[in-house]
């Protein structure tokens, strides 16, 4: 029996070999797995073997319809896979098909990088009307009336007591006339120049204004804060400078520049935000004590940021929403 | 506002100390100096050189050899110009020097096989003047080796600084040089005035009258006689000149340099031309007509201050004198003004004439009151050394409520309080003692500190410690290494947005900025928009009443430049009137929108697929997608508009949970071709308050389905005009709570299936999600559908 079994191996070793198409592997595959076939033959003759060499002829014959079924196996997978490669051709040179993911403005984009890195640092987000009242925009924060200050901020008038808020500062007014301290908050938002459109400036743009007012306040804060702002945002090596400067609604009023180095050309400071600790004339408006409570605030220009960072020199591009911009960022 | 550091010098010693130290320190202290013209740069590396020898050029006949001495070496140098002699002081430009008129460096080069060390200038190539024929030839009393920018006298460096509106104290030399002072720590030397005064005293020769003390609570005249009107002196004419100025004579003059000397801004008048000899300080008639020194006529009203003589008016207090009483070559009297006005009047007048002159600039912030004297008899001393006459004795002075010092407390320890910052108690007080404040220490903690009347924006503890803190240097203030988080509630109110935008641009959509401000024609065809009252230009008269004129300039600009295909959305304000007088926040309405647009081509023909245009059911399918991730699980619909609306040919309301929150459709053409839009427009226009008052569902997970879903497609012939709405609710109101979802997979017309006929065919799922649906159960719910469908709507099911 082990013999038969032994010359069965021996002739399916050379049948196998001599085959070079699906068409006779299958044939092979009938000769020897059918159910007629040469291994069920010899299944059928191992039943009727003795009882004790059944063991030894079984381990030989499980082994050789191993042996078979692999071989058939390895051979179909080697003609299904030339089979495959036979019937299609595909070009792999073909262009992509076209999915677009749009995107958000240059300008929203710069405001969500400036409102992440405050709301890291522990800043609530608020939001305010555009259309203001002149005291929230003015006589609350400490404009006198009738002052040169308010000339440092063309203002569009609406009526004699309402106009476009020029800055986002009356939501700070808005926000500490509702709620007490402590309050840290940083106020995004569109506000309205009444000035000529040039490629410098244009009539509304988009400011951040932060403010923080607690019992423990200080200008080292400040300067800390915005230091750590100017680091996320512009890098941790930026140089920066602190200057002395005038606000109505700040008293220290500061203005921060960091240094600007164009690749080959010559470096120059530039402004990037006003800031100061909140004149006790703004907090006695909205009601807060301040000789228990002390603020700061600062506040930044959203176009000028991005500008500096994208090498924009024409601001009136970001408002001309011009396919082939928008699709740029 | 122009400064000069030489005429700086004249009240500071600054001689030792370098330009950009002058410039830093002072932009860090607030006056931002804005620009630099410094004299010096143009003559650096030349000196002045003497000509010891001149050959002739072995190679050229043009060109001559020189050996020029510095006084410590000798150069050779080849020079082209006909007028060098030996014996000569010269202009001499040594290697590596910039020359100004070329911006070349100068090289050490052969020049006709002779080697040429420096060069010798012509008033050219220093950018001193257009001579360029010959050398420059020099004072021969110069010493060679001088810098060139010494023997010149061209050692001045102009400064632009640009003087915040609370600084009135500093729109002058002496203003800036006091800061300088407590900057530098170095006294400040005011210039010493010794008057040399007749016996006759100004009173016997002009009169002053206040009638309007409020708005003119000082007024001082001084008297001089019989003066010489000329050209002023070279050094009055070069300090003029130095900051922009024109000199004109030199009494105008000498009053033009008072003002930049201590910021008084002082008048003189022709006293002959006063009538009466006689100063009246009173307002304006209405309507009164007067003509200006730069020959306007001006019209003015009661608001208006004037100043007059006996019979008519002489000037527009603190803005501009008059044209019938200005000084002349033939003017011999003089009245020097040296007033006080109301800063807030003068600026009224100022504002409603549009003038800004020197003298309004500095009135409008604030002058001071105790300065006019000095400032008078300054200018007095300073005639009289120009034009010679007679000062009369003493002034006129109508000064009834003399301003007195203010004065407020200091606690040392506010200033670290506020700074975070201890600065050292005496370089506290030498700060503020340089700038003019007197301390007057009650304790270890506490000061009076006396203000001086000059420093008109100082009142406060809180502005003390600003002073201190400017001047000592903010940067000298180390900011703090941690910043603690308070742990109350943080707020965004902007997330919703941000989370809507970030959907939209997802689903392909680019966010435009458009201007809020439109002209007048277009925002009235939009709605009911709020005008400017001094807007910039008509173009820019009105505040948009929609996003949509945006949103379709914006279309329109990027056709134009050949972008068809466009996907675009706007998040902003809106504003309409509500009542005709705007007087609260009542009578108008502000409202954050969300308009989407979509034109132009969903699809450019691709290999993989044909060119297909947006229509309708893309809005539909963005509005949907993009509404159903931020409000899962609430119920959306759409209803189709019953009549045709002004912004909308056809289309549909959105409703979330009942609340209609924004309606979505076709542009009309005739609004498109308004903007020279001709291809189709879909919008969707929401109202981004009202979404976010929805609140969302929390969300909570779902079993997964266990069991299988089983479909079944039916395909229904139908009246064309048949909506697919009334198919689809007829078959959920006739199924049982087996049925999930109905697609419709296929819409067919054909004449084969006959006349204003169309086929809809839908696939149905079923499944329970607590077993395994049997065919039974399926079936019957299926052909109940069909029975109903095709009962009610006259169908006919195919394949039947």
């Amino acid at each position: 029996m082990l013999k038969k079994i032994e010359s069965a191996r021996k002739n399916f070793e050379d049948d196998i070999s001599k085959v070079t198409n699906p068409t006779t592997l299958e044939e092979l595959r009938i000769k020897y797995l059918s159910r007629k076939g040469i291994v069920a033959q010899l299944v059928e003759a191992l039943k009727e073997m003795p009882k004790e060499e059944k063991p030894k002829v079984g381990q030989a014959l499980n082994q050789f319809k191993n042996f078979t079924s692999e071989k058939f196996d390895e051979l179909r997978t080697k003609f299904e896979s030339h089979s495959k490669s036979k019937r299609e051709f595909i070009d792999l040179t073909l262009p992509d098909r076209q999915y677009t993911i749009g995107s958000k403005h240059i300008i929203t984009q710069t405001l969500d990088e400036i409102k992440e890195i405050f709301k890291g640092l522990g800043f609530s987000v608020y939001e305010g009307p555009e259309l203001e009242s002149d005291y929230n925009n003015f006589e609350a924060l400490n404009f006198p009336d009738d002052h040169p200050a308010r000339d440092m901020q063309d203002t569009f008038f609406v009526t004699k007591n309402f106009l476009m808020r020029t800055h986002t500062s009356p939501v700070q007014i808005r926000l500490m006339t509702e709620k007490k301290p402590p309050l840290r908050a940083i106020m995004p938002g569109k506000v309205f120049r009444n000035e000529a459109i040039s490629a410098k400036s244009y009539c509304l743009f988009h400011q951040v204004e932060g403010l923080y007012v607690d019992t423990d306040v200080t200008f080292a804060e400040l300067k800390g804060t915005l230091v750590a702002f100017a680091k996320q945002f512009y890098g941790q090596d930026v140089q920066y400078r602190f200057r002395a400067s005038f606000f109505p609604f700040t008293e220290p009023s500061a203005e921060m520049d960091v240094w600007w180095q164009p690749k080959g050309k010559d470096g120059r400071w530039l402004e990037v935000l006003g800031c100061g600790m909140v004149d006790p004339n703004v907090l006695l408006n909205v009601g807060i004590d301040p000789e228990k409570f002390v603020g700061y605030a600062f506040g930044m220009g959203v176009e000028r940021t991005a500008m500096l960072k994208y090498a924009i020199n024409d601001i009136r591009i970001l408002f001309d929403n011009d396919k082939r911009f928008l699709t740029q960022f | 506002m122009k400064v000069s550091l030489n005429w700086l010098n004249e009240y500071i010693n600054l001689k030792d100390i370098p330009l950009n130290d002058i410039i830093d320190k002072l932009t860090y202290a607030g006056l931002e100096v804005e620009d630099v013209v410094d004299q010096a740069k143009n003559f650096e590396n030349m000196f002045v050189g003497f000509v010891k020898e001149r050959k002739k050029h072995p190679n050229a006949d043009k060109l001559s050899l020189c050996i020029v001495s510095d006084g410590d070496k000798e150069y050779n140098v080849v020079c082209g110009a006909a007028n060098v002699e030996a014996g000569q002081k010269i202009a001499f430009a040594k290697i590596g020097t910039l020359i100004p008129s070329s911006g070349l460096k100068l090289e050490k080069v052969k020049i006709r096989g002779v080697v040429s060390e420096g060069m010798i200038c012509s008033e050219k190539e220093i950018g001193l003047g257009e001579d360029h024929e010959g050398i420059l030839v020099l004072d021969a009393s110069l010493k060679e080796g001088v810098p060139l920018e010494q023997a010149l006298k061209m050692n001045d460096a102009i400064l632009e600084i640009a003087v915040t509106p609370n600084r009135a104290d500093a729109l002058s030399h002496i203003g800036i040089a006091r800061d300088l002072s407590a900057l530098f720590d170095k006294p400040l030397t005011m210039p010493e005035i010794t008057l040399n005064e007749s016996n006759r005293k100004s009173h016997e020769f002009a009169d002053v009258e206040i009638i309007d003390s409020e708005n003119c609570p000082r007024y001082i005249g001084k008297v001089v006689l019989n003066v010489e009107i000329k050209e002023s002196p070279e050094w009055l004419k070069n300090r003029l000149k130095s900051i922009g100025l024109r000199p004109i004579n030199n009494v105008v003059d000498v009053t033009n340099f008072v003002m930049h000397e201590i910021g008084q801004p002082l008048h003189a008048f022709d006293l002959d031309n006063l009538a009466g000899n006689k100063i009246v300080v009173r307002s304006a008639y209405d309507n009164e007509k007067f003509v200006t020194l730069d020959t306007k006529e001006r019209t003015l009203n009661r608001s208006n201050m004037m100043i007059c003589d006996a019979e008519k008016s002489v000037a527009i207090a603190g803005v501009m004198g008059g044209e019938n009483s200005e000084v002349t070559s033939s003017t011999k009297n003089i009245l020097i003004e040296s007033a006080f006005f109301n800063p807030s009047s003068v600026r009224k007048t100022a504002k409603q004439l549009s003038v800004s002159s020197d003298a309004s600039f500095r009135f409008e912030r604030g002058t001071d009151p105790n300065i006019t004297k000095w400032a008078a008899q300054r200018a007095a001393q300073l005639i009289q050394q120009t034009a010679g006459g007679v000062i009369a004795q003493g002034e006129i002075d109508a000064y009834q409520k003399p301003r007195t010092n203010k004065s407020c407390t200091l606690r040392f320890s506010r200033i670290e309080k506020i700074l975070g910052y201890q600065i050292r108690k005496d370089d506290v007080e030498k700060i503020l003692i340089r700038l003019g404040f007197i301390i007057n220490n009650i304790n270890d903690e506490l000061s009076e500190v006396v203000i001086p009347t000059f420093r008109n924006d100082i009142e406060r503890e809180i502005d003390i410690i600003e002073e201190i803190a400017r001047i000592y240097s903010y940067n000298k203030i180390p900011e703090v290494a941690k910043i603690s988080v308070t742990l109350e509630e943080k707020v965004d109110q902007s997330s919703f947005v941000d989370r809507l935008r970030i959907v939209l641009t997802s689903l392909g959509f680019f966010e435009i900025l458009t201007n809020s401000l439109l002209n007048e024609e277009t925002a009235k065809s939009f709605g009911q928009p709020i005008a400017m009252l001094n807007p910039q230009s008509s173009e820019m008269s009105h505040l948009r009443p929609s996003l949509l004129p945006g949103m379709l300039l914006t279309i329109s600009k990027n056709l134009k430049v050949n972008e068809k295909d466009l996907q675009l959305f706007e998040i902003g304000k809106v504003f309409n009137q509500i009542n005709k007088k705007i007087e609260s926040f009542a009578d108008f309405s502000e409202e954050e929108h969300l308009l989407l647009a979509i034109t132009g081509n969903a699809q450019r023909s691709e290999w993989y697929e044909k060119d297909r245009q947006f229509d309708l059911y893309d809005l539909k399918g963005f509005v949907k997608a993009a509404l159903v991730k931020i409000f899962p699980e609430l119920q959306l619909k759409f209803f189709p508009f019953k009549q045709e609306k002004i912004f909308f040919e056809y289309g549909f309301d959105l409703f979330i949970e009942g609340e209609k929150i924004g309606s979505a459709g076709k542009l009309p053409e005739k609004i498109a071709e308004r903007f020279d839009v001709t291809q189709d427009i879909l919008i969707f226009i929401a109202d981004i308050g009202k979404l976010k008052k929805i609140s969302p569902l929390k969300k909570t997970f779902k079993e997964l389905l266990k069991y299988p879903k089983v479909y079944r497609d039916c395909a229904f012939i139908l009246d064309e005009t048949v909506e697919v709405e009334a198919v689809i609710e007829i078959i959920k109101g006739s199924s049982s709570n087996l049925l999930h979802n109905i697609k419709l997979f296929d819409i067919f017309q054909s004449e084969s299936l006959g006349k204003q006929k169309k086929s809809l065919a839908f696939q149905l799922e079923y499944y329970d999600s607590s077993k395994t649906l049997t065919e039974e159960e399926v079936e019957k719910d299926f052909w109940n559908s069909i029975k109903a469908v095709e009962k009610k709507l006259n169908a006919q099911l195919r394949g039947t």
